[in-house]
């Protein structure tokens, strides 16, 4: 190549380490996680914020990073799927396996990260509520009801701990 | 009652088949650790954009490239005379019964034919600078008549669009018994519609992708895919790039949902696979959600005219059901769907039918397989027909049903559309359904809405499913390029577990976990002892795929097998190592114990077994077996769909307030599974029958809402909760007695929604004739009753 692509520095505290590289100003924040980063937890699906399979936490709320440039969050904390794993599954994780909340597996970040941001507000749900709350992110394959009970589940659990558990 | 059969393996051991068990694949896809194909970034990987013809059809007149190749960081542009003269057509994977297959090119030849077919290919070192560079590409179109709507397109002077075919029907395919005609004028009561139903897209939410990797001078051509069908890939890829099947290597680590959409190669595959050898470095496509709406199969698009005619005792007289089926603009490999002409006869028995399925060319995305493949739609025109008729005779609507049924005694039953159901209780279904759902209270509370001015309906809708392949010598005989069967290789390993080899690939169907309960009953272990390896044609056997509802049914069969051959080897050597008849040997949780008291470890044995240090005469080493298991019949799904929705008729507007499923998929191997499996059909009709459709323009022939935002996929928000209920008659005809399970839930939502529709807007006698069921559509159908008055 014989021109530089022009770059900006962007320095982002994600999962808890900080992380800092030169990137395209036009970079999405998804694909600076995923590609940059190699966090590839998080998916991509519509690139216009509708299917939600790229929602991560941004300073603790839930964001579609498809709809944010990685320059955008420099100097913030972002949170992914991959602040869950350990040897053995989050609360979160096992309620979703218990409760069969995947198939293919792909939205599952995203539904992860939603029901991890309910957790920590801490705000009772109703049902109507619950389901409005999970409408932002898609899925095609469980028809919702198994993540609906998955993510009511782990709500109640999480109750009164503040989302920690 | 249908007998419940002999089962292959006389099972006395502990069994795993029905146990409730959450999924191994869960390990991984909780955490995010799955593997889908843009998930993978290897050295020197660069990336694929397409320049798509933005008209429903034109002459591609001239494209200039240059500023595009100038552009820094773009490596290769890709026009059709660079590729069509070294990659050949698509094959097709299901040929349409007597037609002549119109096989897709790898980039439009001279002419593209619908809105979003690939016209020139560009190859960059990053996306962005690809999707820049595919910007920068001038292509003159000279637009051509088109033509978007199935029917015109059927008309003398509808535009050709293969013109030497001279027609845009591609074929007509009649199938039929009895006197349909006579039997009309036989009946009491003659029904009768034209029915539309919505083009629509499965919609995984990974789209279609590829990771292309041809190495130069060692010729190996390494594709990560998101598929259905690993084997049918490399074959299709070996077949279009002219590469022996030994260069090609396809791994399939994991779908994000794929619902029929992701079988057999496509133009874009090929596109990758030619960059990659003519650059030798890896290239990826990942489609945008844009290109995914223009360039992904669609599906269920159809026009149906049919006929019903029942005597007014409620028996069915006579049926008949002629309907032109949207194949879009050239064959895809699994299209156009068949079932609605194999299985239009659903539960009932009646002596004169006739069914005709036409298929037709339009400027539109070509139509694949989705889930159903037929059966929805079929489905949906019967049920609803049904309904009417009942109402005509003034019959409850149970009760015409239960009439006609084909009975438990009545099996095998041959159909008029040219299926052997195999058993099943159809009325116990729908028996269970209508009390579940408190038919009798409804009709009560109905009539106590309707005098406070409420329109309360509950409607029905039952189905006989497909499910699998009647064998590999059916699909032969129609030409199609894969058998019915399954293999698998099952192999111990020296830590005392089994290892299961399948070419099926994981794409939501959780086939890692119910094929581990089946090895792990058949050899007599734990299932956590045993790892089931996907999807990888290095290292599986050659194998069909995951669609057709046909998995389990045959795949099972070969795990039976090759487990039971593992199991029996086990035991000989067992026999031998510890000096005592084999027929004193059994084989559970890991450990062989003889009767006469000496016991060893499964471990022990496969580690003599390989080591082959103490074998029994002439016994071979290793612990392994490969089979195959290819099915003696189809097994037959059935059940009832049973919905009650209140409806504003000032707005047309409508609440499901319960939807319910009672279904039979005969044994179940894992129920947490088929609930998963039920409630993500079940989403995806209720999607089709509510809100889901791809809308052409007929003035312009564009396509309207091609995107997500505009494409109304369900929400969380926007479905009722789910109920289910099921019986279990076991199929005589499959391993273990299962049914599939895949698509069931697909098939009566949609008939189930509309009759009860229709049955709460009886009193304004409303007909009900096409899909999605939109609150425009049930005002302007009030409306229209009301002008009439």
């Amino acid at each position: 190549m014989t021109e530089t692509i022009e770059t900006v520095r962007v320095s982002v505290k994600v999962n808890g380490e900080e992380a800092v590289r030169d990137v395209e100003p036009r970079r999405q924040l998804v694909d600076f996680l995923r590609h940059d980063l190699g966090l590839t937890g998080t998916h991509v699906g519509c690139e216009q914020g509708v299917c939600g399979m790229c929602t991560v936490l941004f300073d603790g709320e839930p964001i579609k990073s498809c709809l944010m440039l990685a320059p955008q969050a420099d100097g913030h904390e972002i949170t992914t799927v991959e602040s869950l794993n350990g040897e053995e599954l989050h609360p979160l994780q096992r309620a979703f396996k218990e409760h069969h909340g995947l198939q293919c597996g792909y939205c599952t970040p995203a539904m992860l990260m939603t029901a991890l941001a309910l957790g920590r507000r801490g705000v009772p749900l109703d049902r109507e509520q619950l389901e409005e709350e999970l409408a932002g992110v898609l899925c095609r394959c469980t028809g919702y009801q198994k993540i609906y009970d998955a993510v009511e589940s782990y709500l109640a659990e999480t109750a009164g701990s503040g989302g920690t558990a | 009652m249908t007998e419940i059969v002999e089962r292959q393996t006389e099972q006395t051991r502990k069994s795993f088949i029905g146990q409730r068990r959450t999924r191994v694949e869960d390990e991984r896809l909780v955490r995010g650790l799955g593997r889908f194909v843009d998930d993978v970034d290897p050295p020197r990987l660069v990336h694929m954009a397409l320049v798509r013809c933005p008209y429903p059809r034109a002459r591609i007149v001239s494209i200039d490239a240059s500023a595009a190749r100038a552009l820094p960081g773009v490596l290769e542009v890709l026009l059709p005379e660079d590729v069509l003269e070294r990659t050949d057509p698509i094959t097709i994977l299901r040929p349409i019964p007597d037609a002549p297959a119109i096989m897709p090119r790898a980039l439009a030849d001279g002419e593209a034919l619908y809105e979003g077919q690939p016209v020139v290919s560009v190859c960059a070192v990053s996306r962005y600078i690809a999707e820049d560079a595919a910007g920068l590409i001038e292509v003159e179109y000279e637009p051509q008549p088109f033509v978007v709507d199935v029917l015109k397109a059927i008309e003398d002077d509808a535009p050709i669009l293969h013109e030497h075919m001279g027609t845009n029907v591609v074929v007509t395919n009649p199938r039929g018994d009895g006197d349909p005609e006579r039997g009309f004028e036989e009946s009491d009561v003659v029904v009768e519609d034209t029915f539309s139903i919505n083009r629509v897209s499965g919609l995984p939410m990974e789209t279609r992708a590829i990771l292309a990797d041809w190495t130069p001078g060692v010729k190996t051509l390494h594709v990560r895919a998101s598929t259905q069908a690993p084997h049918l890939f490399r074959r299709q890829l070996a077949q279009s790039l002219r590469l022996p099947e030994a260069d090609i290597r396809v791994t399939c680590d994991d779908v994000g949902g794929a619902f029929g959409l992701k079988l057999g190669i496509f133009a874009e595959d090929l596109l990758a696979c030619v960059h990659s050898m003519d650059l030798g470095r890896p290239v990826k496509w990942v489609e945008d959600r844009m290109e995914f709406f223009r360039g992904a199969t669609q599906a269920r698009e159809s026009v149906h005219q049919a006929k019903l005619g029942v005597s007014s005792d409620g028996l069915i007289v006579s049926y008949t059901n002629r309907y032109y089926v949207d194949a879009g603009a050239h064959n895809s490999p699994m299209g156009s769907p068949m079932l609605s002409s194999l299985m239009f006869q659903g539960p009932y028995k009646f002596p004169n039918g006739y069914v005709e399925r036409n298929v037709v060319l339009t400027n539109k995305v070509p139509v694949g397989a989705y889930r159903g493949y037929g059966q929805p739609e079929g489905s949906f025109v019967r049920e609803v027909l049904l309904d009417r008729a009942a109402r005509k005779i003034e019959m409850d609507r149970l009760e015409i049903r239960r009439k006609n049924f084909i009975r438990p005694d009545d099996m095998p039953w041959q159909t008029i559309g040219g299926a052997k159901y195999d058993s099943g209780d159809y009325r116990a279904c729908l028996d269970m359904a209508a009390e579940t759902i408190g038919y009798e209270d409804v009709l009560l509370r109905q009539a106590e809405a309707r005098a406070d001015g409420r329109y309360v309906g509950v409607g029905f809708g039952c189905y006989v499913e497909m499910t699998g392949y009647p064998g590999s010598k059916f699909l032969g005989k129609h030409n199609a390029q894969y058998g019915a069967h399954e293999g698998v290789v099952v192999r111990a390993n020296r830590s005392g577990g089994v290892d299961v080899y399948t070419g099926v690939p994981p794409i939501g169907q959780s086939t890692e976990t119910a094929f581990g309960q089946v090895a792990a009953t058949v050899i007599g272990l734990d299932p956590g002892n045993v790892r089931v390896f996907a999807g990888d044609t290095h290292g599986t056997p050659v194998n069909t795929g995951s669609f057709a509802s046909r998995t389990l049914i045959a795949g099972s069969g070969a795990i039976e097998r090759a487990g039971r051959e593992v199991r029996e080897k086990a035991l000989r050597v067992a026999a031998h190592m510890l000096d005592v008849p084999v027929e004193t040997l059994e084989l559970e949780d890991s450990v062989i114990t003889s009767t006469q008291g000496p016991r060893i470890t499964f471990e022990e044995v496969a580690l003599n077994a390989f080591y082959a240090h103490r074998m029994p005469e002439g016994e071979l080493p290793g612990l392994e077996a490969t089979a195959y298991y290819d099915p003696i019949s189809n097994a037959f799904a059935y059940g009832t769909a049973a919905a009650i929705v209140e409806v504003d008729p000032e707005s047309g507007e409508f609440t499901l307030e319960r939807f319910l499923f009672v279904h039979d998929c005969g044994t179940q191997v894992n129920p947490l599974l088929v609930e998963g499996q039920l409630h993500g059909g079940i989403a995806q009709a209720l999607g089709a029958a509510l809100f889901e459709e791809i809308v052409y323009d007929q003035e312009s022939g564009q396509l309207v809402n091609g995107s997500m935002i505009d494409y109304f996929m369900p929400t969380a928000a926007d479905l009722p909760r789910i109920e289910l209920g099921h019986t279990e008659v076991a199929s005589p005809v499959t391993p273990f007695g299962v049914r599939g399970i895949g698509e069931s839930g697909t098939i009566p939502p949609g008939a189930a929604v509309a009759n009860a529709l229709a049955d709460a807007l009886s009193p304004f006698g409303v007909d009900i004739n096409r899909l999605p069921l939109t609150a425009e559509y049930v005002w302007r159908l009030l409306a229209a009753k009301q002008a009439a008055r």
